[in-house]
């Protein structure tokens, strides 16, 4: 049983602050992803929780216990790096025994123990092979058996990345096994996993805390995240966006009534705008425009101030010909460009905003009747709806480039 | 005009170490001009030796190399009209993004005025022209692979060859980057070939994907015919998200379907059975996307949906767990008999199943593959 609270931890190197005041709370039992780009300070909070590194400021509790200034050995951890850092002389028993030896435990008790984590991971029987004789995915298995012999009474599991050094196949399949035990009866473990990978962290996640410098922007489960992000990055890191630029129209009541169309209150819905209203919005476009934005900003944001529209990929609607008189939210168009990718179709479908041409990202469903009739140049009506559309108060443009533009 | 393949392999081998080791095994293939092609496959399986044969690096053991139609042995790297971009970028950090640019066509010796010209349009290209008189520490990875990049295209070389070019890029970065990339080749009407074990970025850049395990091509096409038409069990699984169930023959109609018994007792599936490639009691694997799976709850009143319902394969499920992952949501199910199998359906799909819950589940009969039960299911259902 194990909640970990991290208080207001600071770390710098040099005049580099690689963590920023950062506040962080991991339920028991719960499998809560890290994520952030390459240089975020993930690992270096990872490390401060396992005690690794020391912070500079800031306090760890595991529960109420202050461990800032104890060891890792002195915190119960297992921990797995990406790495695996299996010894290459040492048969698979052996490496997952030495934390035993190293901890001076019973060696009978260290065997019963070995056995046991071998039959959690399926990897009963291979006591005797040598790491270069297994494959990735039962290397990845025994460096995890190797962090479950540390579990005695924390039950927690520290991952650094580790599926990153594994072909993008085995990757995806393991993913799920790394979630089932987990959760299994058995082990019920708490679980800090670390990843760049954002789709890695929507298949695993209890919850995810996204970092980028130094700082968390946003702690939620997957859904939240998804469907609410607190802001452009956290938007952009999630899928592919698309945004637009424009004013907020504060001027016309009752805002309900947007667009006027009964819409049936339907769960998801229902789900994704507990906290956000709906906003009618200029964008320059021929059509009206509304989408929706946190109560907290739709206070915020006056008639007239400049605003972001998001809208993902996947979020945008397709037909063919122009339906702009049937469709609010809408776009007309031609596919400039179109892309088989499996699961989805990919389309980037040109329109004019002001006289100004602007490629609108188009992920949809692959199916037999879009491959035929979708075709590059094809004239499209491109929509949303409202409730996808998501509204942030304008960041400036240097923000905008600062998160969008990859150097 | 005879239209010749820009880069023809022909019953190419390669051995190492002295004929023990057999990298690439008898591989044939062609690239057209202005193809974005793949080399696809697990570690291990020669595709990056077989990108080192076709770029002069390596000499095959056996076989030919034509590039438009010439045999190309002896002929050394850079005499082969090629550009090459690296998955570690390998950019000199001495030198100025212009430098870098530069360097490699001041060294063949081209007039100043062209290498100005190549260099100014390539930058512009990948978006780094305003940078030139930087040093490339200012950029993280992906501004040195679009240097790298940049590099590549302004020699003017009609072939690039690239290995692993998004492997050392963040994911979320190649997932952005990967489109970029097939619309600069494409733009300038480049022939591609890029080297890959993300199955995930081959189908979303390839024109043409050439897919190879321990030496051999297995299946070549473009991404929708390798997804909608995989050949083997392995290409099945390894391009995109599959089901597998096991059954055998029970019928066999007229019209090039059949029905198949899932075992220990599971649900009975029509199937097609293309080119009668099936007999009775035959031993089979059948397969379906994750995606190509319906799911609807047991009152579902399939008469008042307009949809035709005639081919559809029904059965039953448990829903034994789901996720949201954003762009989709995924629906785990145990069938009657104790098989497994998984549904995709979009983000935004609606529905209010509870976890425990029998739940009907669909798949349309041309969505089905079918294979003979190979000798080894285990080794042609790993990804290694």
């Amino acid at each position: 049983m194990v909640n970990i609270r991290l208080e207001n931890i600071t770390k710098k190197y040099g005049k580099t602050t690689v963590l920023d005041n950062v506040s962080l709370e991991i339920k028991d039992k719960e499998y809560l992803i890290i994520l952030g780009p390459t240089g975020a300070g993930k690992t270096t909070l990872l490390k401060i929780i396992a005690g690794l590194i020391k912070p500079d400021s800031g306090k760890v509790y595991f529960d109420e216990r202050d461990v800032t200034k104890l060891s890792p050995s002195e915190r119960n951890i297992g921990f797995m790096f990406e790495n695996y850092a299996l010894f290459p002389h040492m048969n698979i028993f052996d490496n997952i025994a030495y934390s035993g030896r190293v901890h001076d435990r019973d060696p009978k008790k260290t065997a019963t123990l070995v056995q046991q984590v071998l039959m959690m991971t399926l990897l009963t029987g291979r006591n005797n092979a040598y790491p270069d004789e297994l494959s990735g995915g039962m290397k990845q298995r025994v460096a995890l058996c190797r962090a479950l012999m540390n579990l005695e009474q924390t039950k927690l599991l520290i991952l650094d990345e580790p599926l990153k050094a594994l072909d993008a196949g085995l990757r995806m399949s393991l993913r799920r096994e790394l979630l089932l035990m987990a959760k299994s009866e058995y082990l019920q473990l708490t679980v800090i996993h670390v990843t760049n990978d954002e789709k890695e962290a929507m298949m695993l996640a209890d919850r995810i805390a996204i970092i980028n410098k130094g700082k968390i922007n946003q702690v939620g489960t997957p859904y939240e995240i998804y469907f609410h992000p607190v802001n452009l990055f956290v938007a952009f890191f999630m899928s592919e966006i698309n945004y637009f630029e424009g004013r907020c129209i504060k001027d016309i009541k009752p805002e309900w009534n947007i667009f006027k169309e009964p819409r049936k209150a339907n769960q998801l819905f229902l789900r994704i705008h507990k906290n956000s209203m709906p906003m009618l919005i200029d964008i320059g476009a021929e059509n009206r425009f509304a989408a929706y934005v946190r109560k907290e900003l739709h206070e915020q944001i006056k008639h007239g101030d400049k605003i972001l529209l998001i809208v993902r990929a996947n979020h945008f609607k397709i037909r063919l010909g122009n339906r702009l008189k049937e469709k609010n939210n809408s776009f007309l168009g031609k596919i400039f460009r179109r892309k088989f990718m499996g699961v989805f179709y990919r389309f980037e479908v040109k329109v004019k905003i002001k006289d100004q041409e602007k490629l609108i990202i188009i992920t949809i469903p692959a199916t037999r009747e879009i491959h035929k009739t979708f075709l590059e140049n094809s004239e499209v009506t491109v929509y949303f709806p409202k409730e996808l559309g998501i509204i942030f108060k304008h960041p400036g443009l240097d923000k905008i480039n600062e998160v969008l533009k990859l150097e | 005009m005879i239209n010749v393949p820009t880069i023809e392999l022909k019953n190419v081998s390669k051995t190492f170490d002295e004929g023990k080791v057999l990298a690439v095994d008898n591989v044939s293939l062609k690239i057209e001009d202005g193809e974005y092609a793949f080399l696809l496959g697990p570690s291990g399986c020669g595709k990056t030796t077989t990108l080192r044969i076709i770029a002069g690096l390596e000499e095959p053991t056996e076989g030919k190399v034509l590039i438009d139609g010439k045999d190309v042995r002896g002929i050394p790297p850079e005499d082969r009209d090629m550009g090459f971009v690296f998955q570690h970028f390998e950019i000199f950090e001495h030198l100025t993004v212009w430098e870098n640019v530069t360097f490699g066509l001041e060294m063949r010796g081209y007039s100043e005025e062209y290498i100005i010209q190549q260099a100014e349009k390539a930058l512009k290209i990948v978006g780094l022209l305003e940078k030139a008189n930087e040093y490339p520490s200012i950029f993280g990875n992906p501004g040195l692979q679009k240097l790298g990049i940049a590099r590549a295209i302004a020699t003017g070389a009609k072939i690039l060859i690239m290995d692993e070019p998004l492997g050392s890029l963040d994911p979320k970065v190649s997932r952005v980057f990967r489109h970029e990339l097939r619309n600069i080749v494409k733009d300038l009407k480049l022939t591609a070939i890029h080297v890959t074990h993300n199955q995930e970025e081959a189908m979303a850049i390839a024109d043409k994907i050439i897919i190879m395990r321990a030496g051999k091509i297995l299946q070549v096409g473009t991404p929708y015919e390798l997804y909608e038409n995989p050949n083997s069990i392995f290409v099945a699984n390894f391009l995109g998200e599959t089901n597998f169930l096991q059954g055998f023959v029970l019928k066999l109609f007229d019209d090039e379907t059949m029905r198949v018994w899932i075992r220990l007792g599971g649900p009975k599936l029509n199937c097609r059975n293309v080119r009668n490639r099936f007999i009775l009691d035959d031993n089979v694997v059948i397969a379906f996307r994750f995606e190509d799976v319906y799911l609807f709850p047991l009152d579902y009143d399939f008469e008042k949906s307009p949809y035709d319902w005639s081919k559809m394969q029904f059965f039953r499920a448990i829903l034994e767990s789901s996720r949201f992952i954003g762009d989709t949501k995924r629906f785990y199910l145990i069938l009657d008999n104790g098989d497994r199998c998984v549904s995709v359906k979009p983000g935004s799909f609606e529905e209010n199943f509870k976890l425990g819950e029998e739940l009907i589940v669909a798949v349309h009969q041309d969505d089905i593959h079918v294979f003979k039960m190979p000798k080894n299911l285990i080794y042609e259902l790993s990804l290694t």
